[in-house]
């Protein structure tokens, strides 16, 4: 690559940013632009360009995706002014939970499109609508709950999986569920993405416990998704700190993945449940597209949370191992494709998992003003107020 | 009144830089390399203590023929206070630190 090449880059990327933004940011895509021209060295005109670039395009993109739904809210959209509604997207980013539950209610309705194009049973969209306000409602509990994450409760939601195990409902030789109102509920999908994190962010000699349990359960069970999940979140976290209590944890969880990949799997595909990244394009391009999308909003707040909260990297790092892992699963074998497939578990497993990311990043400006000054600049307070508290 | 949170070492640094330059008018791609900081974390705090009124910005004439304006910045007087508040802490300092 030669130096004119980064500069003419540079010069390109700064413009594309520029025909972006919306026109209360477009000044600051002038400052940006002309910036360029006082940086001597192309290397760093070209960096200076591109990490500008990829911090402002996804506003100035949620800003054009936001404005119709801005003028259909009736909220006032003065061209030259931000509006509670174009700091939204901002707001967002910077609340992890939030950003989470925004992506996961994004992926179920995707996922009820697909499931309405590939013609599934009213029952089974009606269960999924369920289940994801019912996600929505246990995320909001769990959420405020300070013990949502202490060994206790994980050594009892262990058991829970583990009761599953030995006495749940069984098809073809594997016992994942249990039958509530006529429903096969897969326990597994709710609690251990849940459990994993709460490790991943508490490691005691009683969560440590809980992991054996959940690793012998999934072994007994047998279920490869969930135990590869475990043993991938618990990996990672392991990368992040390798402890006592991690590393035998780690082992544990490679043990029971071990266990359920020499044990026989035989469960037949599920139309809307399994194998849908292969069908779903078969139905329509749409179908495709929606099923696709849903399940990259799933691996959003982890890829989001990674670049702009580096104090909080591990969690979002497990976060990202966990759902990603569920989706390998998916595509690789006759398992649940999580939130866009049928299954009301994954999607109250997906809302609960974000109960475990930090509820702020520390970027956001986070002092609040003068009551006087709220009352002219309403605009303001969706941003402040968003301390680093975890 | 104003209530103080916790700021990122980001804002921490930017502030400091801004405060030190005592109502001085600074540049964006300076504030990066002073603060040692990325411009795609730079100018979203801009824009942010900007709206906030923490900070002033202003077009200001090309001092060379054929050179296009600057933007340039400075900290107002709550964006001051702000900044005396939030001291940066070597701890917390995303500044690289630097042999003498």
């Amino acid at each position: 690559m030669t130096p004119g090449f980064r500069r003419t880059l540079a010069l390109r990327l700064t413009n594309a940013l520029l025909a972006l933004l919306p026109p209360h940011l477009r000044d600051w895509g002038l400052a940006i632009r002309f910036e360029l021209e006082t940086i001597a060295d192309d290397r760093d005109a070209l960096r200076f360009a591109l990490g500008s670039l990829l911090s402002l395009a996804p506003r100035a993109f949620a800003f054009h995706l936001l404005m119709p739904l801005t003028h259909l809210v009736g909220a006032e959209a003065h061209p030259m002014e931000a509006t509670p509604m174009t700091d939204l997207p901002d707001d967002l980013f910077h609340r992890p939970r939030l950003f989470g539950l925004t992506c996961g209610i994004g992926a179920a309705l995707l996922g009820l499109g697909y499931m309405t194009m590939a013609d599934a049973p009213g029952r089974y969209l009606m269960v999924q609508s369920l289940a994801l306000v019912l996600g929505l409602a246990l995320a909001g509990i769990v959420g405020r709950s300070d013990r949502a994450s202490s060994g206790g409760v994980m050594m009892v939601l262990a058991s829970i999986l583990l009761a599953t195990s030995l006495t749940g409902a069984g098809i073809e030789g594997a016992h994942r569920w249990v039958g509530i109102g006529g429903l096969f509920v897969q326990i597994s999908l709710i609690v251990v993405p849940s459990l994993i994190l709460a490790f991943a962010r508490s490691r005691n000699s009683l969560s440590t416990v809980a992991m054996i349990v959940t690793a012998a359960a999934l072994a007994a069970q047998p279920d490869r998704a969930m135990a590869g999940m475990l043993a991938a979140g618990v990996a990672v976290a392991a990368l992040h700190r390798a402890d006592r209590r991690t590393v035998i944890a780690l082992a544990a969880s490679v043990t029971g993945f071990a266990v359920t990949l020499w044990r026989a799997d035989t469960l037949p595909a599920m139309p809307w449940v399994d194998q849908i990244y292969y069908s779903a394009f078969a139905i329509h391009v749409l179908a495709g597209l929606a099923v696709m999308l849903g399940t990259v909003l799933l691996l959003a707040p982890a890829l989001v949370g990674w670049r702009r909260d580096e104090a909080n990297r591990a969690s979002y790092s497990v976060f990202g191992a966990v759902w990603l892992s569920a989706i390998v699963a998916a595509a690789l074998g006759n398992y649940p494709t999580p939130v866009v497939g049928y299954g009301g578990s994954a999607v109250i497993g997906y809302l609960l998992s974000l109960s475990f990311l930090p509820k702020a990043t520390p970027s956001c400006i986070g002092v609040e003003l003068p009551t006087e000054r709220r009352k002219d600049e309403a605009d303001h307070h969706m941003c402040i107020g968003i301390a680093y508290s975890h | 009144m104003a209530r103080n949170r916790t700021l990122s070492p980001h804002a921490r640094a930017l502030l400091a830089i801004l405060l030190e330059a005592r109502g001085e008018w600074r540049h964006g791609y300076d504030l990066a390399r002073m603060a040692g900081i990325k411009s795609g974390t730079l100018y979203p705090l801009l824009i942010r203590l900007e709206k906030q009124g923490f900070l002033e910005a202003e077009w200001q004439a090309p001092v060379e023929e054929g050179r296009p304006p600057r933007h340039a910045y400075r900290l107002t007087a709550s964006g001051v206070a702000l900044a005396r508040d939030n001291p940066l802490t070597v701890a917390a300092s995303p500044l690289k630190p630097m042999r003498s």
